[in-house]
């Protein structure tokens, strides 16, 4: 699986969109539903599971889940 | 073979409570749900044993506690007990709603025992369905707003043909991946990092009573410290009562669309009233505490496992008076993101931190006002009896561990429940009529004038 398609299946867990059919300018919020309890407690999953640190300023920055994807890449 | 569990963090805060308030009733959690229908009863009992069987959680069982006096959790494979009927339809509502408020003082005692009733009820003004009592180590009030749903579902699929509905999430499986992830070394030195840094960075809380500074005056006197921070618990008078406002569908639209337009949640826009409020009455203290609980269920597994899930965690903020209402609200937002990321981690660290760092004396407490917003209404959301009446009610178990509990709920019609649970020994009813008289008059003025101060709003209001 790819590092994508592993970052979507986890982002389709807290939603009702498959990763097949997630596009990248989907918004977190209004898009995907997320609350900001899910936000939060995706951005703990990511990092345990992409073994990364995440900047809190910089993770509040994200809206959809191409920023996101980029914000993975840089780390 | 039987697994057995250690408890979650959210399942420890229950059973702490049990055992420093010494009664299981500070546990229960129960609800009524009917509709003005008829039903068969038969078939119903059947779908109540069969979401038994479905939603795990409902079978899960404490050990006795071991010589460290450490409790386990199980789940029995299989729960086959009848379910009773009651009829209580020669019964006016308002006393059968009174019976059903007794039923709900009633307490779990004993280990290894089932910890979950539930009774099918023929109801006054032909209503009928079931009241559920249970221990809130194994569910909370989400994860029986779930349960209902599916039990209802079950009904009418087996009654009307309807979709069967989708699986829940195994229980167990989603109860041992909770612990692994509480167990993730590098995840915990995270939270606690977090955590620590808050006390480095603030210090000491403060305590901010309803009734104003003298709470805390007297609690000083009390232990003799004249810099304590802390106030006493009631311990011993443990009885609660309840009064509901509510908030009518027009100034609710205009909080829900302040809260739209402002990328704002609103919990923590409720928070931001609750806390104005204490700093108003406490001669404008500006280091505040209050306890909000969260309940930790983002994913479709989390939302559909059913479990004890929500937990509680101390929204701390300083937010001098000059700030205007809309900053205040963001700082309060960028608090309570910063405690989402670290929700994992167990609030009793927190406790035990500041007991180590301040000395607090036992049995005292920073905070008086705890907070649970509740987005899900207790509906059943079922297309074969949408246009069927329900009546559907919380009952509150009378013992309460905190002095204020307030629950922010929103109504089928479009407007907001505000309900205060206050500890009868140290509050009245005339508290909970200026805390609500305050809270909206600082939220409509804050929205209405979001550049106005925290202390200019203090002032006017």
């Amino acid at each position: 699986m790819t590092k994508e398609m592993q970052f979507k299946t986890i982002v389709a867990q807290y939603c009702k969109v498959k990763p097949e059919d997630m596009a990248n300018d989907m918004r977190f919020r209004e898009d995907l539903g997320f609350s900001s309890l899910d936000f939060m407690s995706f951005l703990g999953e990511l990092e345990d599971t992409f073994d990364i640190e995440l900047e809190e300023e910089d993770a509040l920055k994200v809206l959809t889940v191409g920023q996101a994807l980029e914000l993975l890449e840089r780390l | 073979m039987q697994e057995f569990y250690p408890l979650t963090a959210a399942q420890k805060m229950h059973h702490n409570w049990i055992l420093k308030y010494k009664t299981q009733q500070v546990s229960g959690v129960s609800v009524v749900a009917s509709l003005k229908s008829p039903i068969d009863f038969g078939l119903f009992k059947k779908c109540i044993q069969l979401e038994l069987e479905r939603y795990g959680c409902m079978r899960v069982r404490f050990t006795k506690p071991d010589k460290n006096g450490e409790v386990k959790q199980y789940i029995v494979k299989k729960d086959s007990r009848d379910i009773p009927v009651k009829d209580l339809s020669g019964m006016s509502m308002h006393d059968a709603d009174n019976l059903m408020q007794q039923w709900a003082y009633e307490t779990f005692d004993g280990d290894d025992i089932p910890l979950c009733d539930v009774t099918m009820l023929k109801l006054p003004e032909g209503f009928n369905g079931f009241f559920i009592h249970m221990d809130h180590r194994l569910i909370d009030s989400c994860g029986l707003v779930v349960m209902i749903n599916d039990l209802m579902q079950l009904y009418t699929h087996y009654r009307f043909k309807s979709a069967y509905p989708e699986d829940l999430a195994d229980f167990e499986k989603v109860l041992a991946n909770d612990l692994k992830k509480a167990n993730n070394e590098k995840r915990f030195a995270k939270d606690k990092k977090f955590w620590d840094d808050q006390l480095d960075a603030l210090g000491e809380p403060l305590y901010s009573d309803i009734q104003g500074p003298s709470v805390l005056e007297e609690a000083r006197k009390r232990h003799g410290n004249k810099n304590l921070r802390a106030a006493d618990i009631e311990l011993e008078k443990l009885f609660v009562d309840v009064k509901d406002y509510y908030l009518e569908p027009e100034p609710t639209k205009n909080l829900l669309h302040f809260c739209m337009n402002h990328q704002l949640s609103m919990t923590n826009l409720l928070l931001l009233g609750i806390r104005t409020y204490l700093s108003k009455v406490n001669n404008g203290q500006e280091d505040i505490t209050i306890q909000n609980f969260i309940s930790r269920r983002s994913t479709h597994d989390e939302w559909t496992s059913g479990g004890s899930r929500t937990i509680m965690f101390p929204c701390r903020t300083v937010i001098p008076l000059e700030t205007d209402f809309m900053s205040a609200a963001y700082e309060i937002q960028n608090v309570q993101n910063k405690i989402y990321m670290h929700s994992n981690y167990d609030p009793a660290l927190i406790e035990e931190e500041m007991r180590k760092r301040y000395k607090t004396p036992e049995n005292t407490t920073y905070e008086s006002c705890y907070l649970t917003y509740q987005p899900m209404p207790v509906k059943m959301e079922n297309p074969h009896l949408v246009n069927i009446p329900q009546h559907s009610k919380w009952f509150a178990n009378g013992a309460a561990t905190k002095k204020m509990y307030l629950t922010v709920s929103h109504t089928e019609n479009g407007g907001m429940n505000f309900s205060y649970h206050y500890q009868t020994a140290c509050l009245e009813e005339h508290d909970m009529e200026l805390l609500y008289y305050y809270m909206m008059r600082i939220l409509f003025k804050g929205i209405a004038e979001p550049d106005m101060s925290i202390g200019e709003i203090m002032e006017q209001v």
